[in-house]
Parts: structure tokens; C-alpha cells; sequence
């Protein structure tokens, strides 16, 4: 077996600037990013060979066959491709098996690009959107309605019931993010917040506040990976792929486990041993949080604390800056940006911090990131290890 | 009953669960193989995977597991309970709670299914308070 650890690098990033792109397709959005990225790289469009997207849900501007009509959009026609929608989280996974394309000679230059306009996007979410579908496991749990963040919800609610935890521990996700954003010029949100505002702001799904909850953005990000040795000389120092794992677990509320495990434990567990290091090793951590308690669970699942310990592992303020695990540094969904499936957001912004390009809080020095997102309501998950 | 708009797609393998709603009996399926139960309803036992499920009536008696009240939603309408119910027989299942006001749900809640019949061909089972045994 091929040992990837360590034999692809991400040579260039991109995020847009962008949070509102009135009547700007996607596709023209990603062709930005993936120039952006590119050019951070000192490559160019001819270089590539290999395209990874998930652009097929909503507000995401493609269709079915959306990495070839996004190949078409940009001009190219690669020979690797991936379009594996597994939510939020499909950009880690699609570098994990890029490094692998890359480590086995399958492709020499991948691009994986995201972007969504869900602010002007005037379609509604299509009939065949998982949240949405009443036939086969479906049936039996679209009819009564949930939303998207009432799932969240019974998480959160039980992670309560089950270890104490506070709606005030949850909320200090948010207050803590708010203070990278403040940093970050390009994020939605800058004003700082506190605990209080949080806990005053409309209930949306109990026990989830609206600033328990994301931003909705228009946006978009694009990664360029190749080779360790082609890495080397381009423009920028490489950041190796380290450590990757990914799993998926369940789409039906009713499949969620009784201590509320994620699949992150499962993702974690294997990139942290493909790199060979251990959690309280990451010096800066990108995890997704698209709710308060959507990172608390990752945290207790990739081992950064102990099952239930997450609301005092928060509170006592590890995730900021100067504490045992800075997280989300430029402001996270929570604040800076999402567009929908912010995946590639965990990527780009560990990069940054590895080459102290951070636009929000910058970790001092920092050599090794955590970039970790899970897809849907914690359906699916990937980890990565970056290093520079 | 609020922003409950979307009926299920009847299959081959739902039909007697969706059969059985609309007379009031609230069916799972059992493996064959193990005596295991199993939610939601499949095709295959995932205890024994090329065993078929034989389907029984449950006790439609259970108790309140998690819960989320959707205050604000995807339509609009008054707010509603969106609950993972834990079966007597052991499998969870999601549903509405209803006939509960949001300051008295509780986990551990004694909860009996109702039905609410939503066109000819649907009864949708939901959970209401009933009495500790």
C-alpha cells in the first residue's frame, strides 16, 4: 500500500471576497476562484488535468453532470475528475482521493472549486435534495417537516439532556468566532457579540437561536494540488496533505446514534494516524460550524476533549486565540461566510494560517492544521492534516 | 396540523406500513432470523442482511427521546415539535409531538402514536402524551 501521507501538496488557494453576487451564476464564480488559485500557485489553466466540484445542489449552479458542465464552462477537459456530493465536507474528501490520483499518477495538477449563490438563487431546493425527498428512507420523515436546523436541534437538545451541557456554552461558539471575524475584513459579520446577544436573538429551532446559526453568503474558494515535488518550486511554499480520512454514516433522523457519535469519528481517527500525530499536536484547527453545536461534536469525535466535555472545553476558552486549539480563525460560517457547503472554506484558511496569510486572527508560527467538516446533519465527515 | 404538505412516495415495501396507518396500527418490521426490530422500514433485515423483515404491530407506546420546537421554518404556520421517539420495542423513530406545550417536553416523556389522516391514501402516525404505565 502507497503511504500518501505527505505526497501531495496544496500549492495554491483562492476565496472570494465575495458574500453577495446579485445574478452572478456560480460557474462564474468558481472560474474566479479557480484563476485566483492559480495564480497564487504560479500556474495556469493549461497545467490542469484533474477537476474536482460538487456543484449540483442548490444555488450551486449545476446539474447532474456538474463537474462536466463546469469542465465545459472553464474550457477544459480534464482526465481526472470527482464530483462526490457527500454535503458540506466534499471538498476535504475530494483532496484526500486527489492526493491519492496525484500519489498514483492519475493526475499531475487537480483543482477543486465551490461556489453557491443561495442569496439571488431563484430556483427552490429540487424535489431530489435528500432534506426534501419523500420516497424510499424518506417517506417516512419528510412529511412531518423538519428543517435543516430542527436536526441540529435534537442534537443539541440531547448533547443537554445527556452531559449538562448550557445554552450559554453553545452560544460562546459563536461569541468566539465573532472575535476572529472582527479581524477578518472580508467577513460578514464584525461586531462583536456576547453570550447574552446570543441567548436575546429569535429562537429558530429550539434549542438554536438565530445566532446559533450560520450566515447565509453567496461565495466561493478553489484549492490547486500536485505532487510533493512539483510543489517545490512553484510560487508559493507548499502545504503537504498530511493525514486524510472521510466516512458516511446515515441521512434519516432517526438513524442518529443514542450518544450522538458523528462520523468524524471515523474520519479523525484515520488522518490522525496516516500523519502520525496525535490532537494536541494541531497548532490551529478549521472546523466546520455551520451551528454552535455542530463544532462541539467534532471536537469531542477527533479526540481535541473527552465525550460530553465539549460546552466546558469551549467555555473555558481553548478555541481562541492563545488557547490550546485556535479555531476557525477567519470567523467560520458562523460569521464569515457560507454559501451552503463551506467545506472548502477549512482548506484555504488552513493554508493561510500554515503560510501566516491569515485575513482574521493569525497562530503564531503555526506548522500544523486541522481543516474538518461533516456534510448534511452530521451525515458524512472528513479530516485533513495539513503541514508546511 | 401545520406545514405537514409532503406525502410520502408509496413503495412495493411501505405499502403494508402505509396500509396498516390508515386502519390505526402502527407497524415495524422484525428480522426473522434474529427476532431483532428494526426502523425504518427496508426491503432487507440489516440484522441479517438476505433475510427478509416480517412486519408486526407495535406497541405504538414510547417515550420522548430529543426534541426541537421549529419556531421558524420553511413555511409558515405555528410552530411544531419535530421529536425522535424511543419505541417500547427499542427502535427510535422521528415524528411530531403534539397536544404537549413547549415548556412541559421533557426526555423520558411517555408519548402513545395518534394518526392524523392527511388524503385518502395517507395516515400519518404522530405522538401525543398518554399515562405512565
Amino acid at each position: 500500500m502507497i503511504d500518501l501521507s505527505g505526497k501531495a501538496a496544496i500549492a495554491g488557494v483562492f476565496e472570494s471576497p465575495r458574500r453577495d453576487a446579485p445574478r452572478v451564476h456560480p460557474f462564474a464564480l468558481q472560474m474566479e476562484c479557480i484563476l485566483g488559485a492559480l495564480d497564487d500557485a504560479g500556474l495556469t489553466l493549461k497545467d490542469v488535468d484533474g477537476l474536482c466540484a460538487a456543484s449540483g445542489d442548490w444555488a450551486e449552479g449545476g446539474s447532474t453532470m456538474d463537474v462536466v458542465e463546469l469542465a465545459e464552462y472553464i474550457g477544459i477537459a480534464p482526465t481526472y475528475v470527482n464530483s462526490t456530493d457527500v454535503g458540506g465536507c466534499s471538498y476535504i474528501l475530494q483532496a484526500g482521493q486527489a492526493a491519492a490520483a496525484i500519489a498514483t499518477g492519475l493526475a499531475e495538477v487537480v483543482v477543486i472549486s465551490y461556489a453557491a449563490c443561495p442569496r439571488w438563487w431563484p430556483l427552490s431546493s429540487p424535489s431530489f435534495d435528500p432534506f426534501v425527498f419523500p420516497a424510499g428512507p424518506g417517506q417516512y420523515e419528510i412529511p412531518y417537516a423538519p428543517t435543516l436546523i430542527s436536526t441540529y436541534g435534537l442534537f443539541a437538545r440531547r448533547h443537554m439532556d445527556l452531559y449538562g451541557t448550557t445554552p450559554e456554552q453553545l452560544a460562546q461558539v459563536a461569541v468566539t468566532f465573532r472575535e476572529h471575524a472582527a479581524q477578518n475584513p472580508n467577513a460578514r459579520l464584525r461586531k462583536p457579540i456576547t453570550v447574552d446577544d446570543v441567548l436575546a436573538s429569535p429562537m429558530i429551532a429550539s434549542p438554536l437561536h438565530r445566532l446559533d446559526c450560520c450566515v447565509v453568503t453567496d461565495g466561493g474558494g478553489a484549492v490547486v494540488m500536485t505532487s510533493r515535488e512539483r510543489a517545490r518550486d512553484l510560487k508559493k511554499p507548499p502545504v503537504h496533505l498530511v493525514g486524510y480520512g472521510a466516512a458516511v454514516a446515515r441521512t434519516q433522523n432517526s438513524q442518529i446514534p443514542d450518544d450522538l457519535t458523528t462520523p468524524a469519528a471515523l474520519s479523525g481517527p484515520r488522518a490522525f494516524a496516516m500523519a502520525g500525530v496525535t490532537p494536541g499536536e494541531i497548532d490551529v484547527a478549521q472546523i466546520y460550524d455551520a451551528f454552535t453545536i455542530t463544532p462541539m461534536l467534532a471536537l469531542e469525535d477527533l479526540g481535541f476533549c473527552g465525550r460530553g466535555e465539549s460546552g466546558a472545553f469551549v467555555a473555558d476558552g481553548n478555541l481562541t486565540l492563545g488557547g490550546s486549539l485556535p479555531t476557525n480563525t477567519d470567523g467560520g460560517g458562523l460569521s464569515s461566510n457560507h454559501p451552503g457547503k463551506r467545506g472548502i472554506f477549512t482548506l484555504i484558511e488552513s493554508v493561510r494560517q500554515l503560510r501566516g496569510e491569515g485575513p482574521g486572527v493569525q497562530v503564531p508560527d503555526a506548522r500544523l492544521a486541522l481543516a474538518h467538516g461533516l456534510g448534511g446533519t452530521f451525515c458524512s465527515a472528513a479530516t485533513a492534516i495539513l503541514a508546511r | 396540523m401545520t406545514a405537514m404538505t409532503i406525502p410520502p412516495v408509496q413503495d412495493e415495501t411501505s405499502a403494508p406500513f402505509w396500509e396498516a396507518a390508515r386502519e390505526g396500527r402502527f407497524l415495524i418490521q422484525r428480522c426473522p432470523e434474529t427476532g431483532r426490530f428494526q426502523w425504518y422500514p427496508r426491503a432487507h433485515s440489516i440484522h441479517a442482511p438476505h433475510a427478509r423483515p416480517e412486519w408486526v404491530e407495535a406497541s405504538g407506546r414510547g417515550e420522548l427521546l430529543t426534541y426541537s420546537v421549529v419556531h421558524r421554518g420553511n413555511q409558515r404556520g405555528d410552530p411544531y415539535v419535530c421529536a425522535l421517539i424511543r419505541l417500547e420495542e427499542g427502535v427510535t423513530v422521528f415524528s411530531r409531538v403534539e397536544g404537549v406545550a413547549e415548556a412541559d417536553l421533557r426526555a423520558g416523556l411517555p408519548l402513545a402514536v395518534a394518526f392524523h389522516q392527511l388524503d385518502d391514501a395517507t395516515s400519518l402516525p404522530v405522538f401525543r402524551p398518554r399515562t405512565p404505565d
